[in-house]
């Protein structure tokens, strides 16, 4: 059984492919043949994260259009040896991704015998977001603390309720997970953004996860390692939790409670 | 041990009664210029305000020496904006006749034809401070109400819009930001109300509107409006309210 994970968001820039990367790399890292795929047609940032950029030959719409077979096209991850990467075209538009031509390159990777296919979802309420959630079994909806992105979240997942295939069937509904991304509890707790239980009050959809705010990410990106292999780091531990929970294991929440400094921290800094 | 009895199959085929909420589609004029006119302006503001409800054109009003309207052409250009008419009613015998040669059933010897409901069958959410209230229908009248109520238990989300036409909507989750619940009737939030609720959308004054917890964005009845720029008073605010109209033009929001 395959089961799709679309990571979705309707406002760009709140996380979504670093959490594609990091999902996808956790579920592999836990031994399940897993595959990422980039929606963002135009936009390709993945094969950044993933750090497999100079490896590209063969992308997501070469496929699609018949013009390389899927296995050309999938790139094999440096870090886990059962991922895979299927890139963006970065020089067509969405218009190139059908629903059949999707369709059928999930059914071939299903085929494959691939556990997981995650599917890293661009911003917006068009086509490529639309186009990476019909076909959708889970979805991991990523959420800043503030107010325009739960509003677009919340729209998103309105739109994963009517447009999906599993709507539009009236099969049993996409598993909705909340995942609270760039979170400080310093913040939170100051009144400056909003908490992820005000979050959850608003979407209503269980809470997968709460990443907190880190330089860590914007380094892993840069590299081209994703996050959750910066080991010791609240991102990737807090990653790895979100995927115990995926899973179905219980964990509490880390990272999300405000401790006021001590003396000694003051005066000798540390963060 | 009992033996387990086995599921009996469903029958491939059953037939109950059912009755059908829909949309009357009042003519007061033949003329295609003037039908032709008044429908491009009615649905400009709203084309996709309908989403397919079947409807009935309703010709009691229109006078005796009346030609037949272009039938086909009025279905056709109302089926484009989300209306699907499938019969007339209170037609004369010559408009019958055309109207069957369209293939639009006949009601009259069908049914009791319903009171005339004197508001049109136009969509009227968008917030005019007031929408003719004097000749708003009697909802008594509408035959139907008791079986057009809504319910809705999942929360409405950004962007989403539910109608209950020719009735109640009873909402049992949120209402959030961005989401518009429109009811012909009243509306019964039984949650946190953050987006808009109109009711009486079509004219009925006496429609209200209650929640649990109001936050609204808007609130309607009948076309009078209010928004929320600044916040209700304490007493109502994040409360339970009902809110109701006072002499037909005034919005009023009570503690519950």
């Amino acid at each position: 059984m395959t089961t799709i994970i679309t990571v979705t968001s309707g406002k760009g820039g709140v996380g979504k492919t670093t959490t594609s990367a990091s999902i996808a790399s956790g579920l592999a890292l836990r031994g399940f043949k897993t595959a990422v795929i980039d929606f963002d047609v135009g936009l390709r940032n993945l094969d950044l994260i993933m750090g497999c950029e100079r490896r590209v030959v063969y992308d997501f719409v070469n496929v699609i259009q018949g013009d390389a077979n899927l296995h050309q096209a999938l790139i094999k991850d440096k870090h886990c040896d059962n991922l895979f990467v299927l890139p963006a075209s970065q020089t067509r538009d969405k218009d190139a991704l059908t629903e059949e031509g999707v369709e059928k390159v999930l059914k071939e990777l299903e085929h494959q015998g691939f556990d997981y296919i995650v599917c890293d979802s661009p911003a917006g309420i068009e086509h490529g977001a639309v186009m990476a959630l019909t076909f959708a079994d889970e979805a991991i909806v990523v959420t800043n603390p503030e107010v325009s992105s739960v509003r677009d979240s919340d729209r998103i997942l309105g739109i994963i309720q009517s447009k999906s295939r599993r709507a539009i069937e009236g099969r049993e509904p996409v598993k909705e997970h909340l995942l609270v991304t760039r979170y400080s509890p310093k913040r939170a707790h100051e009144g400056e953004m909003l908490t992820y239980t005000d979050i959850q009050e608003l979407l209503r959809i269980p809470l997968l996860g709460v990443i907190p705010e880190s330089e860590a990410v914007l380094q892993a990106s840069n590299q081209g390692i994703p996050a959750i292999h910066q080991k010791g780091t609240p991102v990737a531990d807090a990653y790895q939790d979100a995927i115990a929970r995926f899973l179905g294991e219980e964990h509490p929440l880390r990272f999300v409670e405000y401790e006021k400094p001590g003396l000694i921290k003051r005066l000798f800094g540390g963060k | 041990m009992p033996r387990r009895r086995e599921p009996r199959p469903a029958p491939a085929l059953e037939l109950k009664t059912t009755r059908l909420a829909g949309i009357q589609v009042i003519l007061n004029s033949a003329e295609h210029a003037a039908l032709d006119t008044h429908i491009s302006t009615l649905f400009a503001a709203t084309p996709d305000f309908f989403g397919g409800e079947p409807a009935v054109f309703e010709c009691g009003r229109l006078p005796a020496d009346a030609p037949s309207p272009d039938w086909g052409w009025l279905a056709q250009e109302l089926k484009s904006r989300g209306l699907n008419p499938f019969a007339v009613q209170n037609a004369s015998a010559e408009l019958a006749a055309s109207a069957r040669q369209a293939g639009l059933l006949v009601l009259n010897d069908v049914a009791p034809a319903p009171a005339i409901v004197a508001a049109e069958a136009a969509p009227a959410p968008e917030p005019e401070p007031v929408a003719e209230p004097a000749s708003a229908a009697e909802p008594a009248a509408e035959p139907a109400a008791a079986s057009a109520t809504r319910i809705i238990d999942k929360p409405l989300r950004s962007g989403q819009r539910v109608y209950a036409a020719g009735g109640d909507i009873v909402v049992l989750a949120a209402v959030n930001p961005g989401a518009e619940v429109i009811a012909d009737g009243s509306i019964h939030v039984y949650a946190p109300l953050k987006g808009k609720a109109l009711a009486g959308a079509r004219g009925d004054t006496s429609a209200r509107i209650f929640t649990t917890y109001l936050e609204a964005e808007l609130v309607s009845i009948a076309g009078v409006y209010r928004t929320f720029e600044t916040a209700p008073d304490a007493a109502v605010a994040k409360k339970p309210a009902q809110i109701r109209l006072a002499d037909t033009s005034q919005i009023v929001i009570e503690p519950l």
